[in-house]
């Protein structure tokens, strides 16, 4: 009698564990197409207690800082030699602090034909015709003439007033003009300036006459019909009713 | 004229009047709006010594005013027509005392003063309306200072009104002892 073949036990034909391959498939596949995010995430947390300590970050960042600070230098001076070349005011940011004087009001006309202020500060402390005023808030407006001890300011209400201002949003351009009440009127120049309620108003960086960006106030209304550009309302953010000291910045 | 010559000390409290102008209370303001002190000045010293007189302090006075506020706009002008018309007025019997007629005249007078104010800002002020061009306004055209006849119809009206009314309001209280006191000085009025 032939010797009985006995037949190795094999895997039932179509038993293969076809899910667990593909799982694997498609776990690999994800690994490769997360450029081993789960890989390095696991190497992450397993190496967490060997990381660089806060003293090296705190590295990182002091050098970022000096780095900062360097670029800002070399910005600043790049600024203050383009408005050289401009013929424009200098920016408020690169002025020392003696530059400004302080100066105490000692009268008030805001009311009536002329809006103005007299100071306390003349020619005798550097002040002089032409320099901005600022008052806690922002611009509220340029001198007009100055005596040895005292000095007459120009509010930014009074009719005579003109500053170029632009919009911090959109950085339309325009005309700040006193018309005789509280509240002065942007005149823009262009068409279609943007503009509503609530939009901040800065001095412009064009101006020939104030440093860029001193904050003037807040556009209250816009009409965006009046002829022959849109024109707002302006609500200055300085105080000007209830002011007692100010501040005049010096070239 | 002879009040002038007496009285040099009683002339120099027209200096008061620049001085009340700077100071400017803020308590005695209609809508923030100021009297005119210098027709409440002028208006007793005319009513007291006559139109030559008048007329000079009224020059002094409208120097001191435009020394202390800038612009090309004077105050002259209002002060001299004003001298003028109220100076002949001392001679008038019985004299101009009355709270009421104090009044009046301030009223016009600071109709007056502040007319002349509004006419010279015209002047200055006259400009060709804007263009409108499609690429919007000349900038060299908004930048031209002074009040414009929009401001002045609307919030220079406003100061105009406010003013008027409170300098004729006022004028009773201060011209009144004014015109008393310097009538009391005047050789003519000591009887």
């Amino acid at each position: 009698m032939p010797p009985t073949r006995r037949r190795r036990p094999t895997a039932p034909r179509g038993k293969l564990p076809w899910p667990l391959i593909l799982a694997f498939i498609l776990l690999l596949v994800g690994v490769r197409l997360s450029k081993g995010a789960m890989l390095t995430d696991a190497f992450a947390a397993l190496s967490l207690p060997f990381w660089p300590g806060p003293a090296q970050s705190e590295w990182l960042r002091s050098a970022r800082t000096v780095e900062d600070q360097a670029r800002l230098e070399a910005l600043t001076q790049d600024n203050t030699r383009l408005r050289q070349m401009l013929a424009l005011q200098q920016s408020r940011d690169g002025q020392a602090e003696g530059q400004t004087v302080s100066a105490p009001v000692i009268s008030r006309q805001t009311g009536g034909w002329w809006q103005q202020l007299v100071i306390g500060k003349g020619a005798v402390a550097g002040v002089r015709a032409g320099q901005p005023v600022l008052a806690p808030g922002g611009l509220i407006g340029l001198v007009a003439s100055v005596t040895p001890a005292t000095a007459t300011v120009t509010l930014l209400t009074d009719p005579s007033s003109r500053v170029g201002v632009w919009l911090s949003r959109t950085k339309h351009h325009g005309l700040l003009t006193g018309v005789g009440t509280a509240r002065p009127v942007v005149r823009f120049l262009d068409k279609d300036p943007e503009a509503r309620p609530g939009d901040l108003v800065v001095t412009s960086p064009a101006s020939t006459l104030v440093p860029p960006n001193l904050p003037v106030g807040v556009i209250q209304s816009v009409d965006a019909s009046a002829d022959p550009a849109p024109t707002a309302v302006v609500q200055l953010i300085a105080p000007v009713q209830a002011v007692d000291w100010v501040q005049v910045l010096r070239p | 004229m002879e009040l002038l010559n007496r009285q040099p000390l009683v002339a120099t409290s027209l200096l008061l009047v620049p001085f009340l102008t700077l100071v400017a209370p803020p308590w005695l303001a209609l809508v923030g709006v100021p009297p005119c002190w210098p027709v409440l000045w002028l208006l007793p010293w005319a009513l007291a010594d006559g139109r030559r007189s008048a007329v000079l302090l009224a020059a002094v006075l409208g120097m001191l005013m435009d020394a202390i506020h800038h612009g090309p706009v004077s105050w002259l002008p209002g002060l001299l027509l004003l001298a003028w018309w109220w100076g002949p007025l001392s001679m008038r019997r019985p004299p101009i005392e009355g709270p009421f007629s104090l009044g009046l005249l301030a009223l016009l007078g600071t109709l007056l003063m502040d007319g002349t104010l509004m006419l010279q800002w015209v002047a200055w002020s006259w400009r060709i309306p804007f263009g409108r061009g499609a690429a919007g306004p000349d900038p060299a055209e908004l930048a031209q200072p002074g009040w414009t006849w929009q401001d002045l119809s609307t919030s220079g009206l406003h100061v105009l009104l406010a003013q008027t009314l409170l300098t004729a309001l006022l004028a009773p209280l201060i011209c009144t002892p004014l015109l008393r006191l310097w009538r009391r000085a005047h050789p003519s009025w000591r009887g």
